[in-house]
């Protein structure tokens, strides 16, 4: 039997031009793939960066998931984030030329399908298609929305005082109207006073 | 509206530098929150580029389809207007800021984060960041509460990914077809 736990993740060469193929054809082919706004693909970015590159560190994973949430623009930008990470260790200039290869790779795609979408929206509005594109695959996304953030919460949380701020903080995004922003700056002052750990 | 009602100026259609100007301006108000409230504001509000039906009509598409949000609504008003090279320009303006300071701070994190206070730091806002990830799936939730089906389909795909480890795409591979023939419109007459 394959000791799967004791599994060693070594990163590979970006040299490695097939490598490199291989990279953008993950991120090329994800696009078409981010239904509900894009946050479905967290978990694959998770597999791809941490199990299957060894780009990044769980823990890794999860800091730059809040960063790209604290960050201005849109969250799904992390994807550049991610790049970065791929590269950094040969200089930050790779590591932004990466970042931005990532992010074009990843919007390419959705980007082309949006401008067609956009410009025959007249005809699709009542087919049957669209309307069968949307109520099935809602569901389909409302699963993986689930999955996604119980994942996220996994890689984050250790111990019962980050579960209970994790918890507290879902509530009030749920029941109020507070720019997320403020849960982050309270979550960080507690981080910095040591009263919630890794 | 009556358009002879409408005191607003009358409707002006942006050029290409236009498009990369305002959607800048969209993506610098946003800073903080708010995006898809900012770029109604300055693109039916202030910059006349189209009437709030066309624009509603473009947050439709842009949830629909997939991509994220915000960007896919970038795409939708610069090809009304150009094609592709309006959706690439006004995507280059909504983009160009935030991904440049993202890049910024990403290069502080990947250099600092070994630095004890901002690895404690952090550790705090990733409580916050998983709470909120969290609550995506609770966000949409009740949509779906009235229908066992859809409830059901959202289950096995739970199971799926998070039990047996699917991966995304040959998931919404199965699911996607099934889930939408379930759903497909059935020329059924109304009683």
């Amino acid at each position: 039997m394959t000791p799967l736990l004791a599994h060693v993740c070594t990163p590979q060469s970006m040299g490695d031009w097939r490598h490199l193929l291989a990279v953008i054809w993950d991120f090329l082919s994800l696009s078409l793939f981010s239904l509900g706004g894009g946050n479905t693909l967290l978990s694959e970015y998770h597999h791809l960066s941490v199990d299957q590159y060894c780009w990044l560190s769980s823990r890794q994973f999860a800091d730059i998931y809040a960063l790209a949430e604290a960050a201005p623009g849109p969250s799904s930008m992390i994807v550049g984030l991610l790049g970065m990470g791929a590269a950094v260790q040969e200089g930050p200039l790779w590591g932004v030329l990466s970042g931005v290869s990532a992010e074009l790779a990843i919007l390419l795609p959705s980007t082309l399908l949006m401008v067609a979408a956009s410009l025959s929206w007249n005809r699709l509005r009542d087919a049957p298609i669209r309307v069968a594109f949307e109520r099935g695959l809602g569901p389909i996304t409302l699963g993986i929305l689930f999955a996604v953030g119980l994942k996220i919460l996994r890689i984050s949380d250790h111990d019962t005082p980050a579960y209970a701020v994790s918890a507290v903080v879902c509530v009030l995004m749920l029941r109020t109207k507070i720019s997320p922003l403020w849960f982050m700056a309270v979550a960080g002052l507690l981080g910095g006073l040591g009263l919630v750990n890794r | 509206m009556d358009p002879q009602l409408d005191p607003r100026p009358p409707l002006h259609t942006p050029n290409h530098w236009e498009l990369f100007v305002g959607m800048q301006q969209v993506a610098l108000s946003s800073f903080g929150g708010g995006l898809s409230a900012w770029s109604e504001r300055i693109v039916v509000e202030q910059r006349r580029w189209m009437g709030e039906q066309d624009f509603l009509t473009g947050l439709t598409v842009a949830r629909l389809l997939p991509g994220p949000n915000q960007i896919n609504m970038a795409v939708y008003v610069g090809s009304r207007f150009y094609g592709l090279s309006g959706a690439l320009v006004a995507l280059g303006g909504m983009l160009l800021l935030p991904f440049s300071l993202l890049m910024l701070l990403g290069l502080g994190y990947y250099y600092l984060h070994e630095t004890l206070w901002v690895d404690r730091l952090l550790a705090g806002v990733i409580t916050a960041s998983a709470g909120m990830a969290l609550s995506m799936g609770f966000k949409i939730a009740h949509s779906y509460t009235r229908d066992p089906v859809a409830l059901g389909i959202a289950a096995v795909s739970f199971l799926a990914m998070d039990v047996f480890h699917v991966r995304l795409i040959p998931l919404v591979l199965v699911a996607g077809p099934l889930a939408m023939a379930w759903y497909w419109p059935r020329r059924t007459p109304q009683p």
